[in-house]
């Protein structure tokens, strides 16, 4: 029979293992958007060789799986000196990879900015790094905020993967106890609302943070 | 492990890029002396040895592990992670030693340093309570599973050969393959005899094993990367050994397994 | 030293879980597809509250939840319902039920895009609301949703890999077994990572040329 007993016993648990999950996909979104802008600048720069690394960058990351990139960064980095804790991998690489998905939407957003803001910016004398930091990314930001929320509930999705380089998050706590509780139907699926009650919460941030900004 | 100090030592991991190649070239037990700490990986799920009890990790291996540590005079620290990524794990120093059960194998003699004995790792089958299955044999033509990439898989293979043939599923984890024991996908599963007895005992109204074990006498040790790890070794063997002399381990074996059995104080022969 | 060697002894396994990856990505998308259809047809159509509403919790769950843990719910969960499904149909349902509402939503916008004038004219010519969906409205949906298609299904063939968690035996499951044989760890996930590299793009690539001529074909008919 459907055990309520036993998810209300391991609900503090697994709640309590959400923070690696808010963790890994919050700071990878934050590390996703640093690095997101650097390839997108690199991406519509003048430079060919900066293009061709951007499109290599972004081809690599969407073209292999997150599982693999993982592994990688867990069995292969540490052959070339790159040794590093599994949490700080973790968030490294979801990092990473967000940050090809990130570059596309931020270039996507560029597109929609007048073309004649960074000339009138540039016939007034301004550097080329205060465009980009103070004219175009600002509001390619505005302009994207909608798919960035959208990226970081992917990110709280895809951090249920780092279980395989030993992040005890929410995904990985559910495993152990419906291993120890023999229960996995109420386990998982407690795991599951788990993870819909962050997203929904992500989302209603996200929608109050439109509205603010659009004012 | 809290979350202030994993994020302290992710930042500190993160400056401080370790070379795996100047690392390897040190003795390991004057490294973790001087930590005061060693580092271990093992899954856990993996009862009784390994498991989780209220989200705090517990078993036989722990309360074995901790013992040694403290005749080491250092403390240790345990990580979880599936076992598919232990070994990968270790050879590339992301921890320093392997704390899980790992069957003794030739194959793994050649590319790991092994401990003495901690356990014994026979192969047997268990079966759902009340399955036609009355010996070993029985699983002719039948769906046995078994955690993948393990000592035991490779076992189940060469009795399946010797048999004549039956069906064999690979799992990440035995939980997995005993939850579909219970769900009526496979007819037994087979593991080491000591968690298929763990777990016919805590869960008699479901499982039963079936005997005898059918594989040959086989044992579970930690391992360590080979490179400046002798020191180490013979270190935890005399601890080990003397575990075991002073009533500590049968104490041990009594509480987990329910029965204590005297293990090897040298290194069986492979 | 890399032992590159280890894939000529271990080859047949390896193209075996290549086949069993590219069998799933191709039947699980195309039963997400139907499904996600589905949805998107009940949701133009049926304008009943309850109907809506169970289409929206399922549509924000499955959305909301990671694939990983869905797959646990599916295959570890379900049999205590009575729903046992061995591991590989227990992969596709799982790739159907989380590509849908994805697909659904494709197909809902794209049939939004169909212009209103075009399926009133076909009523007003007194063709059947089948015939409406079939000649009009499904060619013209295709042409904008066409992109937005091949773009997800192509996303699909990175999420297969998770099936090798409840034990399909797929390139990644077969690869893991291998490297749990020979600890050629490392270079056994440099392989896997650039084969999936070179698969995807190449897939890409096709996807966008199909995806061109298609729109051509369409285009042609309507």
């Amino acid at each position: 029979m459907f055990s309520f007993q036993t998810i209300i016993d391991n609900l503090p648990v697994l709640a309590a293992s959400a923070r690696y999950t808010l963790l890994i996909s919050g700071a990878g979104c934050f590390l996703g958007l640093i690095f997101g802008a650097l390839i997108c600048v690199a991406a519509v720069s003048r430079a060919s060789a900066a293009r061709a690394f951007a499109g290599v960058y972004v081809s690599f990351f969407r073209g292999v799986p997150l599982l693999i990139q993982l592994l990688l960064a867990f069995y292969l980095l540490p052959l070339v000196g790159v040794n590093v804790p599994a949490l700080a991998a973790a968030i490294f690489t979801v990092g990473l990879c967000a940050a090809a998905y990130i570059s596309e939407i931020l270039r996507g957003a560029l597109n929609a900015i007048p073309r004649g803001q960074a000339e009138a910016a540039m016939a007034v004398g301004l550097a080329p790094r205060d465009i980009w930091t103070r004219i175009l990314l600002p509001q390619a930001l505005k302009i994207s905020m909608p798919a960035l929320v959208n990226e970081l509930i992917l990110l709280v999705k895809a951090s249920s993967l780092v279980t395989v380089v030993g992040i005890v998050e929410i995904t990985r706590m559910s495993q152990a106890i419906a291993s120890a509780t023999y229960r996995p139907l109420e386990i998982y699926l407690t795991a599951a609302f788990l993870y819909l009650a962050i997203n929904l919460v992500i989302a209603a941030l996200g929608r109050n943070l439109e509205r603010r900004l659009a004012w | 492990m809290t979350l202030r100090t994993t994020l302290r030592a992710a930042l500190f991991g993160a400056t401080a890029l370790a070379l795996t190649a100047t690392g390897a070239l040190a003795d390991m037990l004057e490294d973790i002396k001087a930590a005061g700490k060693i580092t271990t990986a093992t899954e856990m799920h993996y009862a009784p040895f390994d498991m989780l009890e209220n989200g705090q990790y517990a078993g036989f291996n722990k309360e074995l592990f901790d013992e040694v540590a403290k005749e080491l005079g250092v403390a240790a620290e345990y990580q979880d992670l599936p076992w598919a990524s232990i070994l990968p794990g270790l050879e590339v120093s992301k921890f320093d030693f392997v704390n899980a059960p790992v069957t003794i194998t030739p194959e793994r003699m050649e590319r790991y340093a092994f401990t003495l004995p901690i356990s014994d790792a026979t192969v047997a089958l268990v079966q759902r309570k009340g399955g036609d299955l009355t010996a070993p044999a029985d699983i002719k033509g039948k769906t046995v599973g078994i955690q993948k990439g393990t000592a035991q898989e490779k076992q189940l293979e060469a009795y399946s050969e010797t048999l004549g043939g039956f069906t064999i599923r690979g799992y990440g984890s035995p939980d997995e393959a005993y939850a579909d024991l219970a769900a009526g996908r496979l007819d037994a599963v087979a593991g080491s005899a000591p968690n298929l007895a763990y777990l016919a005992k805590t869960r008699p109204d479901v499982f039963e094993t079936i005997q005898p074990p059918f594989g040959e006498p086989k044992y579970f040790a930690w391992v360590t990367r080979k490179e400046g790890s002798e020191a180490l070794i013979e270190a935890m063997n005399a601890a080990l050994v003397k575990i075991q002399d002073d009533g500590r381990l049968a104490a041990m074996q009594e509480k987990w397994f329910g029965t204590a059995t005297a293990l090897p104080k040298e290194m069986p022969a492979m | 030293m890399m032992e590159f060697d280890l894939f000529r002894e271990y080859g047949p396994a390896l193209l075996r879980g290549l086949s069993v990856t590219i069998f799933c990505w191709i039947v699980g998308t195309a039963c997400a597809m139907a499904l996600g259809f589905v949805l998107a047809l009940v949701q133009r159509g049926v304008s009943a509250r309850p109907v809506q509403w169970i289409l929206r919790a399922y549509v924000e769950f499955i959305r909301g939840t990671p694939f990983l843990v869905q797959l646990f719910v599916l295959y570890y969960g379900a049999p205590m319902l009575g729903l046992r499904l061995d591991a590989m149909p227990a992969g596709l349902l799982g790739l159907t039920i989380y590509g849908s509402p994805y697909f659904a939503e494709i197909f809902r916008a794209g049939l939004n895009a169909v212009p209103v004038g075009q399926i009133e004219a076909a009523r007003a010519m007194g063709f059947a609301p089948a015939t409406i969906l079939r000649r009009i409205m499904i060619p013209v949906m295709l042409v904008s949703a066409l992109p937005a298609l091949v773009n997800f299904s192509i996303i699909l063939t990175k999420e297969t890999v998770i099936l090798s968690m409840i034990t399909v035996p797929e390139i990644m499951f077969e690869t893991q077994t291998m490297m749990a044989e020979t600890f050629a760890f490392a270079e056994s996930t440099l392989v896997l990572a650039l084969f999936f590299w070179v698969f995807v793009e190449t897939i890409s690539r096709i996807g966008r040329r199909l995806e061109r001529r298609a729109t051509h074909y369409l285009l042609d008919r309507s």
